[in-house]
């Protein structure tokens, strides 16, 4: 189809993917490769300091208390909020494929929370989670009166209203894209399983269960990654506390870049994150190979 | 059948339409009680704000936060620069997107634009926080920190991995005789993309669309750091001035912020949910 064989259709397929090519490059590759190097300096804006220190800046993570408390609070963040994900994002999928009048509206609502920004949802907590004038305390002194507790102030359970926020914005998420795996299984094996004199939970777990396992855990991956970096909600609902409990690594490594400028060593701390990211999509890829392998 | 068999069916019928609405409300209040709250929250005057219980009636609705932000916090400036760099994003960003889509797909069978596409792909995995600090210095360096087409390069940037990947996939469908014939018929590349390939891939631009609107109304972490007096609304709603208040929340303000960010979310996913259910789960989001 292409008979002209004239230099600009030789060129023509670069020109297409360039733009695209040369500003993905330009705002990831270039960055990245400063930031590997940057983390073998020790950079202190504020000191004025910038000498190469070898690996000095990755050995003081590792004892860096702050940095600690990040990291076991990431851990958790991500472990308890995964948990939650699978459990009520299976449940909400099941839900949001109801078959009843409803159905349009509530899928409609769902899609509320993912698509209203992180911050919103952070700031409005932050009020909601206020003792005397919040929402959520309001709603149980409904049942019990003389409910008093002030969420934000205390380490567990400031992270727990964290993880409760996080799913209530990402749960309906997760489950509309479990939704579209329960949505390739064939009404037909319902019926059959009904005529074999099935119940419904037999149904559930021998059939639902077993067909959507492997698309369900394919999604872990990345909605572990986005934990990983998750950086807005914390920002804007607890500002990494109290103390430094719910500073997330990506909030930590933020605030040594921008507010107390230890370039070198937040450069380190990304490093290792990204490393850490890398794992696991490598992991994710061969899970989705060993998909397609078996498909 | 019996009759009893009949009653039997219909009791199971009533009883799981019952169960259906019982769910139905428990999600839905779950979902928009908060928002709810939201709403009712910019609108009751900010003195009877600070009390308990809350009164989810407010007796004296006043639009008096709005006019705060309108007139002390530079509400109007904030909506033109959303509006303003969401517009560009769009325009430009799905323009660039569609060539580039059309090139991987069309020419994949060549070594290296097929790596340039994985190349594409595996940005993706790439976090913000880790490019952040290099990016920022870059920019200042070059004059485009703070400024339009610097945040709306930011922008695309960041919408163009998941656009690639949903376009590419429906350039795909477009079968290839469709514009072997309007070859022959003399259609040079440029007629050929505006007459065959843009008309059938409309629905599919539509839905990439809607989804990166959403996800550029929620990015936050590039107008926070890579721009200071151009503010977005998301920004913009971390910094309200606190008024008479002692609790540390200008809640008054936020709810009247959070709500003007609200109301054309909740409108869009009203008149687009069947385009953004499809958008997800074809891609997977999240640019």
């Amino acid at each position: 189809m292409y008979k002209s064989k004239s230099k600009a259709m030789l060129l023509l397929p670069w020109l297409l993917v360039l733009p695209v090519v040369i500003l993905r490059a330009f705002t990831t590759v270039y960055p990245i490769i400063t930031t590997v190097t940057d983390s073998f300096f020790d950079i202190r804006l504020l000191a004025g300091k910038n000498e190469f220190c070898g690996f000095s800046n990755y050995v003081k993570m590792f004892r860096d208390p702050k940095v600690l408390i990040s990291i076991s609070f990431t851990v958790i963040f991500v472990l308890v909020s995964m948990f939650f994900h699978l459990l009520l994002g299976v449940l909400l999928a099941l839900a949001l494929n109801m078959k009843f009048k409803g159905q349009r509206f509530l899928r409609t609502i769902v899609l509320i929370p993912w698509a209203m920004p992180s911050v919103v949802a952070g700031m409005a907590a932050k009020w909601a989670f206020n003792n005397d004038y919040g929402l959520i305390n309001d709603l149980i002194r409904r049942i019990i009166p003389s409910f008093n507790y002030n969420w934000l102030i205390y380490r567990g359970s400031a992270r727990a209203a964290v993880i409760a926020v996080d799913l209530w914005k990402d749960l309906p998420f997760f489950a509309i894209l479990v939704l579209s795996n329960l949505q390739f299984i064939s009404s037909d094996i319902y019926e059959a399983a009904k005529v074999d004199g099935a119940s419904t939970w037999q149904s559930f777990t021998q059939i639902t269960l077993p067909l959507i396992a492997k698309g369900v855990a394919t999604l872990c991956i990345p909605f572990t990654l986005w934990r990983l970096t998750s950086f807005d909600l914390v920002y804007s609902m607890t500002s990494g506390g109290p103390g430094e409990d719910t500073a997330l690594i990506a909030y930590r490594i933020t605030t040594e870049a921008f507010t107390n400028l230890n370039i070198g060593y937040a450069s380190a701390m990304a490093v290792v994150l990204f490393l850490i990211m890398l794992a696991f999509s490598l992991l994710n890829m061969k899970l989705t190979n060993s998909k397609k392998f078996e498909t | 059948m019996g009759n009893s068999t009949g009653k039997k069916l219909n009791g199971n019928k009533v009883r799981s339409g019952v169960i259906h609405w019982v769910i139905f409300a428990i999600i839905a209040f779950v979902v928009l009680m908060p928002v709810y709250w939201i709403f009712i929250s910019s609108i009751t005057p900010p003195g009877e704000l600070f009390k308990s219980p809350i009164d989810y009636l407010p007796d004296h609705p006043t639009l008096e936060s709005y006019q705060f932000l309108v007139s002390n916090v530079g509400l109007l400036d904030k909506i033109k620069n959303t509006v303003i760099i969401i517009g560009v994003t769009l325009l430009v960003g799905t323009f660039i997107c569609i060539l580039g889509a059309y090139g991987f797909y069309r020419f994949s069978y060549k070594k290296g634009i097929n790596l340039a596409f994985l190349f594409i792909v595996a940005t993706m995995l790439i976090p913000e926080v880790v490019t952040a600090r290099p990016l920022y210095e870059f920019m200042k360096k070059v004059g485009l920190f703070d400024t339009y087409p610097g945040l709306i390069m930011l922008y695309i940037s960041s919408i163009v991995p998941f656009t690639i990947l949903i376009l590419r996939g429906f350039v795909g469908e477009i079968p290839m005789v469709l514009e072997e014939a309007a070859a022959i018929d003399g259609a040079g590349f440029w007629q050929r993309m505006w007459y065959v390939i843009l008309p059938l891939m409309k629905p599919a631009i539509a839905t990439v669309c809607i989804i990166n609107f959403i996800n550029c109304l929620n990015n936050f972490f590039t107008p926070l750091y890579y721009s200071n007096h151009i503010q977005v609304l998301s920004v913009a709603i971390v910094e309200l001035p606190l008024r008479d208040n002692m609790y540390g929340v200008p809640w008054d303000l936020t709810s009247a912020m959070g709500w003007i960010i609200l109301m054309p979310i909740i409108l869009f996913v009203a008149i687009f949910e069947k385009q953004i259910m499809d958008g997800i789960m074809a891609g997977g989001v999240k640019a």
